[in-house]
Order: structure tokens, then C-alpha cells, then sequence
């Protein structure tokens, strides 16, 4: 377990060892990638059985007084600034470390990460070749992946802040990573910078816990919160400052612009980024500094309003979608908003196991959608219009693509519907009753729009695209079989089952274990929901027998708002245009006329005049150097008689 | 005997002629002339002062001879010096009148 540092070690030391001897290694040195994530992955083995063997007796474990979980740290000294003996007390240095936690956050989300990522990595081998750029592909990705590691691991918020950084300009590189093109080049921008929005929050935020905590430790800045020792105005500034870094990186209401784009990119790296790393970074944010939010009701507030609006708004528009890999984004930022709804609703298993269980079946279904890409031959978008039918020459993706769906969608014994249930249930244990009303028309939606994806790409007439569909490689559907056993069987872990498991609450849990527990009318509204929503889909794009035309006529405004995405890019745009612009047009007009006019080039003017003027002196007469001399003498005598009189 | 007061006006008189001769004088070469002149002005005064006043108490003995020797001494080394660099400077720009040597002026 000590050596769980190593997880992300072996991608890191990979990332530049690919870009350096890319040109001698065997398929540009994708292997070695994948052999440093397997590598990851083993250690992760390791160090779970070694958590799991592990006790509070352990010198560096001990039961978290505040999450009540077994935690364990390893930390070693980076480095310590201010003298210690300058300062008057040694506490007075900075003292900076390089740490890993472990606990059972920790573990699951690494789990994910790391199997998710090899997926992802095998699954590229494929889909990127004969890439010009296939070295580099993987050179990024293995920096992504242990970036995001990094992340989870870290035990103090400037490691954390590192990594956080590390992930967003992997997206950037990754998202942009055909920029020969304008849509992906402009992607990658917008979520770099959109993502930043947020990025400054999270550094005021680790700022404000710094000034006030004294140390970046997270143990002791929860510590500081949950004991009230930080006091109610900072505690709340500082969880709504981390809430804005992680809204940023999770995609979140008004951040979520971002996320849509980014399929600008590899599919295989939109599935790393909606499944594995990236988005779910804000949400894991949110999961570890639990003990701050959980000490402010007012950001546990702001946290459920922010997840519910996302939520339900990315769900209408996937159902207005026309682009299949559209569709899975928004769906990804609806879900992203059911995870931050459940944290907000003290939902913490809920959400992580939500954030699990959604991981699984979102990378399947964007590999589908990259197999469905690679089978009809689409570069870019895949519009759902155009194919159809798709079963006959994919039956692989069509029966996996489709599990993904039925499983995100909510369809009982599928991993989806138990971590979707566990939500329901904290919402309406924990919040007014109009939140359990809107999530529930979420959950309607989500499965509408999954089911709607589904069945028109597979079933149904054929489409003018997928006349020449073929099946994807062995290794592709492959990846994605493994994905949907997980994407079917993971939720089943939740439950206690006989002998010593007591579910997946007993073991990630926040302040106390919580069995399994299945609210039988929550959960009967939810299959009927469910259920009700594939049936309606079936039966609109399968059977034709309903048409959604007239549905469509008569709520045209509204489509339209919705299919504009609630003009929320327009807002930005507007919003650039009228103040961004103007504030930078007057700070240049400003930076050229007083910064550059009177300040920089005032004294360069000035010193200029005085040489002009100085230098008449020098006439060059050598004469007059003499006279100078003389009368100097003279001056100097007479200056010397005066004096002795 | 000649005073004190003749062989300083005659000082006065050869400083002055020299100083002059710095003053107005183009040719470097007769700068430095003028130069030695003012120094031997110099070395008049020194030497009359001293044999006049020699045995007063007020010069210890032979005090202005030796500043006088050391003043040719020091002219010596100077013209030594002057006229190299006059003569590098004839060499380098044809020429030894100051007004054109002005390559530092602005």
C-alpha cells in the first residue's frame, strides 16, 4: 500500500518516453502506454488488498474522525519555505508535501480510472490507426491518465491543484488533437478556457483554506471545518469556491458549453473524458472535501439547485439531438448534474456509486458510438437521422451500445438503475419535495433520450449512411463486451449479499456506513418511468405506431429555445462581445495611453531631451576642454585663497 | 643683486605666454611646446624663490631645486609620452591640428 504512488508514476515516466523514442518503438510506443497503465492497475490491486487487509492499527492508517472511513497517508517532505530558524517558531515555515491518501474514495475511483483507461488504450490501437500522429496520441493519453490518478491520490490540495491543471491541459491537447482542423481546435480552446472560469475559483478557494487553515493539508483543513473552527463565512465562501472549480471540470450549469464540444475530439478520448477522467474530477472534488460543504448548509444548497438545473436541462436537449455523440455529451452533463444533485442531497455513496456505475456504461456507449463511426465510415458527427438499422451489420456494438443504454437509462437490474435509485432515494429523504418531482422528470428524460439514441441507430429502417457498415475489429468490440459485463453486473454490488459483504455502502460510506436499502414506491416510479420512456421510444421510432410531429408543432417555441441549447452559448458570445471586449478595448486603450505613452516611453523621452541637451558641451575644440580646466584651476584657487583669509 | 619681483614677473610673463599657446595654438605639437613652456615658468619661480630664500628658516636647504628637477623629470616622461601620441595620431588621421581630431565629439 505504500506504494500506491507508483499508480500514476508508470504513465508519467511513459508520457515523455513515448514522445522521445516514439520513432523506434514498436507501434509508436502505444505499448508502452498501455504496459504503464496495466502497470498502474497491478499496483492498484496491491494496494486495495493491502487497504482492505489493513487496520486503524496500522502506524500510518487511522479511522477519519470526521468521514469515518479508514484512512491511510503516506507523505514525505517536498520542500519548506521560510527559514525555520528565521521564523520565531518552526511552525512559522511552509511546510510542503507530496502526499497520497488512501481511503475508499481513493480506491473505487482509482479502480475506475485505471480500468477504464486501459479499455480506452486498447481500444485506440484500433480506432487510431494509421494516425500521423499515433505516438503522440498515446503519449497524451498516458499523461492524462496519470494526471488524473495524481488527482485522485492526492492527500493536499496543491498536489491536487497540480494535477487538476495537469488533466485540464491534457483535455486541451487531447480534444484539439486533430487541429489541422477548425472544430477541434476551436473545442479544445473553449474547454480550456471555460474550464479556467472555474480553475480560479478552486485556486482562491485552496488560497482562502490556506490563509485561514494555515497548511494545504486536506485532513487539516476538514478538520478546521467540520469542528467549526474556520467559522460559517469562510467555510461557505470556501466550499462555493471549490464548488466553482469543480462545476468548471464537471461540466456543470453554466459551465457545461464546454463538454458538448469536446467530442470535437478521438471519440475513444470522449469516452476517457465522460467516463474516467475529466469530468469526473469535479465530482470527486465535491466527494473529498465533503467535511466543507457538509459544514455549510448554504453550499450543500447551492451544490443540489446547480446539479438539479443541469441535470434537467442537459436531459432536454440530448432528447433534441441529432448528433449521436451530442446526445451521449448531454446525457454526461445530466448525469454529472444527478451526481452533484446527490452530493447536495447528502447522497455520498449515491453519488460516488452513480459516478462508478455511469463511468462504465458512458465509456461503453462512446466506444459504441466510435464503433459506430469507425463501422459507417463518419468522421466528425454521426447523425442519428442518417444511420439506422444498424443491428444487422454491427451486431456486437448494436447488443453492447445497447446495454450501455438500457443501463444508464434506468432499467432495473442493470447497474444504472440501482445507483440511480440510491440517488432518488437521498433526494427525497433530504431535500423540499420539488426536487424529487424535477428529478424524476429527469430520469424520464434520460432514459427517453437514451432509448431514443438506441433505437434509432439499431433498430428501425436503415439509414442512407449505413449501407456499407461493417462490424468494428475484435479488439474494439472486445474492450466494449468487458464494459457492458460491468455496465450490467456493477450495480450489483450494492446489495448485501451473504457472508461479510454488506453492499458498497459499507465500505465508501461519509460519517457512517449505510446498508443497502430500496424504497419500494420511489423505486416502482422509477421502472414505470423508465420502462414507460423505452416503451414510448419504441414505439415513436421502431414501431412508428405514435408520432412526435404534431408534438413537435405544438410546442415549437419551446423546441426551439431547447434545440438552441437554451441560448447559453449565445449568452457567452453576447457576453464577450459587449463586456469582455469593452473592458479589454478600454484596458488597452489604457495600456497604450498611459502605461505606454507616459510611463514607459515619458522617461526614455526625458533622458533623450537631456543627452540632446547635455551633449552640446562637447564641442570637440580642444581648446575650449583647456579653458574649462583653467578656469577650473583658478576657480579652485580662488575658492582656496577665501577660504584662508 | 636682481630681486625676487623680476624673476616672477619673468614667470608670470613665460606661464602666460604658454598658457596662451595652449589656448590658441591648432598643432598639437606646439600645444605640448606651450605646455613645457608653462612648466619651466614653473621651475623659474621654484628656483629663485629658493635661492632667495635659502637660509631664512622658512625652506629647508635646496627644497625648490629638487622640485624644480623633478618637475624636468616629470616633463621629460611627458613629452616622451605627448609625442608618441602625436605621432600615432599623424600616422592614424594624416594630420596633428586638434580641430579635426573630434572623432568622440557629438
Amino acid at each position: 500500500m505504500p506504494l500506491a504512488f507508483l499508480i500514476p508514476v508508470f504513465s508519467f515516466a511513459a508520457c515523455p518516453l513515448i514522445i522521445l523514442f516514439q520513432r523506434w518503438l514498436p507501434l509508436r510506443g502505444a505499448p508502452v502506454a498501455i504496459l504503464a497503465i496495466v502497470g498502474g492497475f497491478a499496483v492498484w490491486i496491491v494496494a486495495t488488498l493491502g487497504f482492505l487487509g489493513a487496520s486503524a492499527d496500522d502506524p500510518s492508517c487511522a479511522v477519519s474522525g470526521i468521514t469515518g472511513a479508514l484512512t491511510c497517508h503516506f507523505t514525505t517532505e517536498w520542500f519548506q519555505a521560510g527559514i525555520p530558524g528565521a521564523a520565531a517558531t518552526v511552525d512559522q515555515a511552509i511546510h510542503l508535501n507530496w502526499g497520497v491518501i488512501i481511503d475508499p474514495l481513493t480506491i473505487v475511483l482509482l479502480g475506475l480510472v485505471t480500468f477504464v483507461a486501459i479499455g480506452v488504450q486498447l481500444y485506440s490501437l484500433e480506432y487510431m490507426k494509421g494516425d500521423p500522429r499515433f505516438g503522440w496520441y498515446f503519449a497524451w493519453q498516458a499523461l492524462f491518465v496519470a494526471a488524473m490518478l495524481t488527482l485522485a491520490l492526492a492527500d493536499n490540495f496543491l498536489l491536487l491543484y497540480i494535477a487538476w491543471e495537469l488533466v485540464g491541459l491534457c483535455s486541451y491537447l487531447l480534444i484539439g488533437f486533430w487541429f489541422e482542423n477548425p472544430g477541434p481546435r476551436e473545442a479544445a480552446k473553449k474547454a480550456f478556457v471555460v474550464t479556467r472560469i472555474g480553475d480560479v475559483g478552486l485556486l482562491v478557494g485552496i488560497l482562502l483554506l490556506w490563509v485561514n487553515v494555515g497548511s494545504f493539508s486536506m485532513t487539516d483543513a476538514f478538520a478546521a471545518a467540520a469542528s467549526g473552527e474556520l467559522g460559517s463565512g469562510v467555510t461557505t465562501a470556501a466550499a462555493i469556491l471549490l464548488l466553482l472549480g469543480a462545476m468548471g471540470k464537471s461540466a456543470q450549469f453554466p459551465f457545461h458549453v464546454w463538454l458538448p464540444d469536446a467530442m470535437e475530439g478521438p471519440t475513444p478520448v470522449s469516452a476517457l473524458i465522460h467516463a474516467a477522467t475529466m469530468v469526473i474530477a469535479g465530482v470527486y472534488l465535491v466527494a473529498r472535501a465533503y467535511p466543507i460543504f457538509a459544514a455549510s448548509p448554504e453550499a450543500m444548497m447551492i451544490v443540489a439547485i446547480v446539479g438539479l438545473i443541469t441535470a434537467l436541462g442537459a436531459a432536454t436537449i440530448a432528447l433534441v439531438s441529432t448528433d449521436l455523440k451530442r446526445i451521449l455529451a448531454y446525457s454526461t452533463v445530466s448525469h454529472l448534474g444527478l451526481m452533484m444533485l446527490s452530493l447536495g442531497a447528502f447522497g455520498w455513496t449515491a453519488a460516488v456509486f452513480h459516478l462508478m456505475a455511469h463511468g462504465f456504461a458512458k465509456a461503453l456507449l462512446f466506444l459504441g458510438a466510435g464503433s459506430v463511426m469507425h463501422g459507417v465510415g463518419a468522421h466528425g458527427d454521426v447523425d442519428i437521422r442518417r444511420v439506422g438499422g444498424l443491428r444487422r451489420a454491427m451486431p456486437v456494438t448494436a447488443v453492447v451500445f445497447s446495454i450501455g443504454a438500457l443501463s444508464l437509462g434506468g432499467i432495473p437490474i442493470l447497474s444504472g438503475f440501482w445507483s440511480k435509485d440510491e440517488i432518488l432515494i437521498a433526494v427525497e429523504h433530504n431535500l423540499p419535495v420539488i426536487f424529487i418531482v424535477l428529478t424524476m422528470l429527469t430520469v424520464f428524460l434520460s432514459a427517453l433520450y437514451m432509448a431514443r439514441a438506441m433505437f434509432v441507430v439499431f433498430f428501425g429502417p436503415e439509414g442512407e449512411d449505413s449501407h456499407h457498415a461493417h462490424e468494428s475489429p475484435v479488439l474494439m468490440t472486445g474492450v466494449m463486451s468487458v464494459l457492458a459485463v460491468l455496465a450490467v453486473g456493477f450495480g450489483w454490488i450494492a446489495f448485501n449479499w451473504p457472508g461479510n459483504f454488506d453492499g458498497f455502502g459499507s465500505f465508501v460510506y461519509y460519517d457512517h456506513a449505510e446498508k443497502f436499502h430500496f424504497n419500494l414506491v420511489l423505486g416502482a416510479l422509477s421502472i414505470i418511468l423508465a420502462v414507460g420512456a423505452f416503451v414510448l421510444a419504441w414505439l415513436i421510432y421502431v414501431r412508428r405506431a405514435i408520432s412526435h410531429e404534431p408534438w413537435r408543432a405544438r410546442f415549437a417555441a419551446v423546441l426551439r429555445v431547447v434545440e438552441r441549447r437554451y441560448y447559453v452559448d449565445e449568452a457567452y458570445q453576447w457576453v464577450i462581445d459587449r463586456v469582455v471586449l469593452t473592458v479589454s478595448a478600454t484596458l488597452a486603450f489604457f495600456d497604450r495611453a498611459v502605461v505606454n505613452d507616459v510611463a514607459v516611453n515619458g522617461p526614455a523621452d526625458i533622458v533623450r531631451k537631456a543627452g540632446v541637451a547635455l551633449r552640446l558641451h562637447v564641442t570637440g575644440h580642444v581648446y575650449s576642454y583647456a579653458l574649462a580646466v583653467a578656469l577650473g584651476v583658478i576657480g579652485l584657487a580662488i575658492f582656496w585663497w577665501l577660504r584662508s583669509v | 643683486m636682481v630681486p625676487l619681483l623680476y624673476f616672477q614677473l619673468l614667470s608670470v610673463a613665460l606661464f602666460g605666454i604658454g598658457f596662451y599657446g595652449v589656448l590658441a595654438r591648432r598643432s598639437a605639437v606646439l600645444i605640448v611646446l606651450s605646455i613645457e613652456l608653462m612648466l619651466n615658468a614653473v621651475n623659474i619661480n621654484l628656483i629663485a624663490a629658493a635661492s632667495y630664500l635659502n637660509g631664512t628658516g622658512r625652506f629647508a636647504a635646496f627644497d625648490g631645486q629638487i622640485i624644480a628637477i623633478f618637475v624636468i623629470t616629470v616633463a621629460a616622461a611627458e613629452v616622451g609620452l605627448a609625442f608618441a601620441i602625436i605621432l600615432r595620431m599623424y600616422r592614424n588621421r594624416g594630420t596633428v591640428n586638434v580641430d579635426e581630431i573630434n572623432l568622440l565629439k557629438w
